[in-house]
């Protein structure tokens, strides 16, 4: 739950996906689930050129498997908190493995 | 030979030469027989004219004419299209009949209430009705224009109806008096020939007529029609009397039962009530096509029928007849208008109807149920467990602001609001029957949800069921914790290895151990912070309870203040000149390391406090943030990487350190002042930022306690003689302190450093302090004089920081 957690406090955020068949998105993260699914808004396409068809699109849901990255704005990740959370979900992780 | 004398050979095998060596798997030729008779019995051949049996010379060809209305052909009808939607047309209809249906039963409930009352009072008022069609929609408004095909509602009942159709010409035929005779000749002088049943016209021809069989009160869709031989019959019985036949058992009373008219009334008002506008025209010019387009509006669907049989009747074609010039085009405009209107509902309404209120009920229930299971387990449990799931995102939103107003609602309520709100949505027709339906939805989707949630409290704990006597086992796995696809064991040996290797690291300060350090430490922190978190209420007198809880809670504090201790490695012990730094000095080499001491300080007791400090003091010169400080010969200041440790060092630890010193006694502060002169190259301490910063940190400190007097005069000498010792070591090396260049920038720090040292100094000290540092003073008044005001005034304003802790200041330099 950690991503999704993580992710979640990005809404609203303009962000960078990469899928994996190298098309590059960037938009404002509407909202996520836990299958890291993601709905994005005033969709930009990076390389337009080479997708045409995606001139028009405006806003867009992608299925969380495709997705490759996600560049982040730097000043809305509390890196801190986020090395605590993530500690957190390993130990979670090693209790619920015992 | 066979039995009977029959030719037994195949046909296949029959004379056929060569080819009669087929294989017995190939196919015969399906063409072989016609060709052997064709070419070897000539005269057999069979003839088209003994075949063909005369059907179609039967045929009666003169009753095509309507045909191209009851099949929707004609030259005038636009090819359809093979991908004609049929059940979007029909929604789209049914929508609209729908919509107009509720906006007038909402503005008119009283003639929703009362359906016959128009109907029945005013009948030979029709100027009336129609100035009421004017400003009343009954939704037959399409129905105006003649040429209007209404669109067909898919209805299984339009099956039923169309069996009528083949039998009531007939009927008519058969059954036709003189009267209706001389009335079909007058028609079809007028109109095209051959009208099958020319029923409209006659009552308004002949109104002296009592009753036509086929002005019997239309049977619902679907019912069987009455025979209308049985009808003649009865009506020649007596049996009935002609004006009120009354329905047939079973048949709604769609007029309010024939109790409530008059017997006065022709019952054609009523048909023509319910058949305005194709019924209008008296002559039979405009009526070419009567019977289709009242097949169509008999199938409106039952329950929209009701409410429009009690809409005041408009559209009779004798109002619109009886209408003024100027009226009737009001009325045209208003249709047209209406029309439009109409057609903008369709068009925006291209999705409706897709999914029935049901439909939709259901789906919603689907997303409730999983809404429900997936945060079953959360819905139950305390915060605690949300925090442990969501923690980044809850402490992200308290500590930023919350993007979501309550992050911690149960679940429970916004499964009820959310069911609140679907119930508004649904009973916000007006109408009483969707009202009840979505009253009832709302129940079970309560239902529903109650059900799921406790299931979800129900479900085993264990993640996976295996039923008796199956194969497989069964994993539940819901949103939150996903049906896992790998499984994979770590070996049991693995989890034995780790601690040994650990244990036989002897070394406690490469980098893997350090790191391992770090984390413990890190995890000690974080169940400290949780456990300040469950901290329970101070306990009051004599509650015995309340002060065990307490104190077991302090026990527990005490216990991970110990792990937290351990984790830190600040007690090992020190080696002297060993190459290896000490553990809690490597933790502090790392970033991570640094941060995590605010946290550690808030943590711990006073004493942790002053040994951590203690530890910094001795090790001063083998902090990272000391020892790399020193810039290569040839480069101004040190890499970026060391200038962010410094930066960071400067910011984590230094306010902590700085917050203990401000309260530690004076003798600490002594002692710690001997420690640098005693452990450390106070010279080359003294290069660096944080070097010069401790030591600023402790001589201020000695100023402020001098100046509260709360300094006993021993240990006052024990301070001046270390800050002697200190004065004497530094000095030499007092120009070398200063960072770079006088243009490289931030030099306050070293203002800082000469003010403290020349506040705490004797007059004579003071004199060999601006001996040593008054080349840098005048280089940097007369720099600061090239510079823009504001720098200009920052720079002077730190040298003067020092110039007035001994009593002089810049302007006298001026």
């Amino acid at each position: 739950m950690l991503f999704f957690s993580f992710f979640k406090t990005l809404t609203n955020q303009t962000v960078t996906i990469e899928l994996k068949n190298d098309i590059r998105i960037r938009g404002i993260l509407k909202s996520v689930d836990q299958y890291l699914n993601i709905k994005l808004d005033d969709v930009e396409v990076l390389d337009l050129d080479k997708y045409p068809h995606l001139s028009s699109v405006k806003n867009m849901f992608i299925r969380g498997s495709v997705v490759r990255y996600v560049m982040l704005p730097r000043s809305e990740v509390d890196v801190g908190l986020l090395e605590d959370a993530t500690r957190r979900e390993a130990a979670n992780q090693a209790g619920k493995a015992r | 030979m066979s039995f009977f004398g029959f030719d037994t050979t195949l046909p296949r095998d029959r004379d056929r030469g060569p080819e009669a060596t087929r294989g017995f798997f190939e196919n015969p030729d399906p063409f072989a027989q016609v060709a052997q008779a064709t070419a070897l019995e000539d005269d057999d051949a069979i003839d088209f004219e003994d075949t063909y049996d005369g059907l179609g010379d039967q045929l009666d060809d003169d009753q095509d004419e309507f045909n191209d209305d009851t099949f929707g052909g004609g030259p005038n009808i636009k090819p359809v299209g093979k991908d004609f939607d049929f059940f979007g047309r029909t929604a789209q209809v049914a929508d609209a009949i729908g919509e107009e249906q509720v906006r007038y039963s909402l503005q008119h409930p009283q003639a929703a209430r009362e359906p016959l009352q128009p109907n029945v009072q005013t009948p030979a008022q029709p100027a009336t009705i129609s100035t009421a069609a004017t400003s009343k929609r009954t939704g037959y408004e399409k129905y105006e224009d003649p040429g209007y095909i209404p669109d067909l509602q898919a209805k299984s009942s339009v099956w039923g109806i169309s069996q009528k159709k083949p039998t009531e010409p007939a009927a008519s035929r058969k059954m036709m008096s003189l009267e209706e005779v001389e009335a079909q000749m007058r028609q079809h002088g007028q109109s095209a020939p051959n009208v099958p049943a020319q029923r409209l016209p006659q009552p308004l021809a002949d109104p002296s007529y009592p009753i036509h069989p086929q002005h019997l009160p239309t049977l619902p869709d679907g019912f069987p029609p009455i025979p209308p031989e049985f009808l003649q019959a009865q009506l020649e019985n007596g049996a009935l009397p002609p004006q009120m036949p009354p329905p047939p058992p079973g048949v709604p009373e769609l007029y309010g039962g024939p109790g409530q008219l008059p017997p006065g009334v022709p019952l054609h008002h009523l048909q023509n009530a319910n058949f305005p506008p194709q019924n209008m025209p008296p002559t039979g010019s405009r009526h070419v096509g009567p019977q289709p387009a009242q097949r169509q509006q008999q199938v409106p669907p039952p329950a929209t029928r009701g409410a429009q049989s009690g809409m005041p009747v408009i559209t009779t074609p004798q109002q619109l007849m009886h209408l003024t010039e100027e009226q009737r085009n009001a009325y045209l405009i208003e249709d047209a208008k209406r029309a439009k209107r109409n057609h903008k509902i369709f068009l925006l309404s291209r999705g409706n109807g897709l999914m029935t209120p049901q439909d939709k009920n259901f789906i919603t229930r689907i997303q409730l149920q999983q809404l429900v299971a997936a945060a079953g387990n959360v819905a139950d449990s305390d915060p605690e467990a949300v925090l442990a799931e969501d923690f980044y995102y809850q402490v992200y939103s308290q500590i930023r602001g919350a993007p979501r107003q309550h992050p911690h609602q149960p679940l429970g309520h916004f499964a009820q609001t959310y069911l609140l709100q679907t119930g508004n949505r649904l009973g916000g027709h007006g109408s009483r029957r969707a009202f009840h339906s979505a009253d009832n939805h709302m129940q079970r989707m309560q239902q529903q949800v109650q059900r799921a949630v406790e299931a979800a409290k129900a479900k085993p704990k264990n993640k996976q069921l295996i039923i008796e006597g199956s194969l497989g086992k069964i994993s539940f796995s819901n949103a939150k914790a996903p049906k896992p696809m790998l499984n994979i064991k770590r070996p049991d040996s693995a989890d034995g290895a780790k601690p040994k290797k650990l244990q036989s690291d002897l070394s406690l300060s490469d980098r893997k151990s350090i790191l391992t350090n770090l984390e413990s430490v890190y995890n000690a922190l974080m169940s400290m912070e949780d456990m300040e978190r469950t901290m329970p209420p101070p306990p009051e007198e004599g509650d015995a309870e309340a002060i065990q809880e307490h104190m077991e809670w302090r026990q527990k504090v005490h216990s991970l203040n110990q792990q937290l201790w351990r984790a830190l490695k600040v007690m090992e012990p020190i080696v002297p000149s060993s190459t290896t730094p000490h553990p809690f000095i490597a933790l502090l080499s790392y970033p991570k390391g640094k941060k995590a001491i605010p946290r550690i300080f808030r943590h711990i007791d006073q004493e942790q406090r002053v040994t951590i400090l203690t530890m910094i003091v001795v090790h001063l010169d083998s902090l990272d943030v000391v020892r790399l400080a020193q810039p290569v010969p040839g480069e101004a200041q040190p890499s970026l990487a060391v200038r962010e440790a410094i930066d960071l060092f400067s910011l984590a630890i230094m306010p902590s350190l700085l917050g203990y010193v401000n309260e530690a006694p004076f003798n600490i502060i002594i002692g710690l002042l001997g420690l640098v002169i005693a452990q450390t190259h106070v010279q080359t301490v003294a290069r660096t930022k944080v070097g010069l910063g401790i030591l600023t940190m402790l001589l201020s400190r000695a100023e402020i306690v001098k100046e509260a007097g709360q300094a006993s005069e021993r240990d006052w000498q024990q301070w001046v003689e270390k800050f002697n010792v200190l004065f004497d070591t530094l000095e030499p090396a007092l120009n070398d302190i200063f960072p770079g260049s006088i243009n490289s920038g931030d030099d306050m720090y070293v203002w800082q450093f000469l003010a403290a040292v020349g506040i705490g100094a004797s007059p004579e000290q003071q004199q060999r302090l601006v001996i040593a540092v008054k080349d840098r003073v005048m280089e940097t008044v007369t720099y600061s004089k090239t510079l823009p005001a504001d720098m200009a005034s920052q720079r002077l304003g730190n040298v003067n920081l020092f110039m007035r802790a001994i009593g002089l200041d810049v302007e006298l330099l001026g």
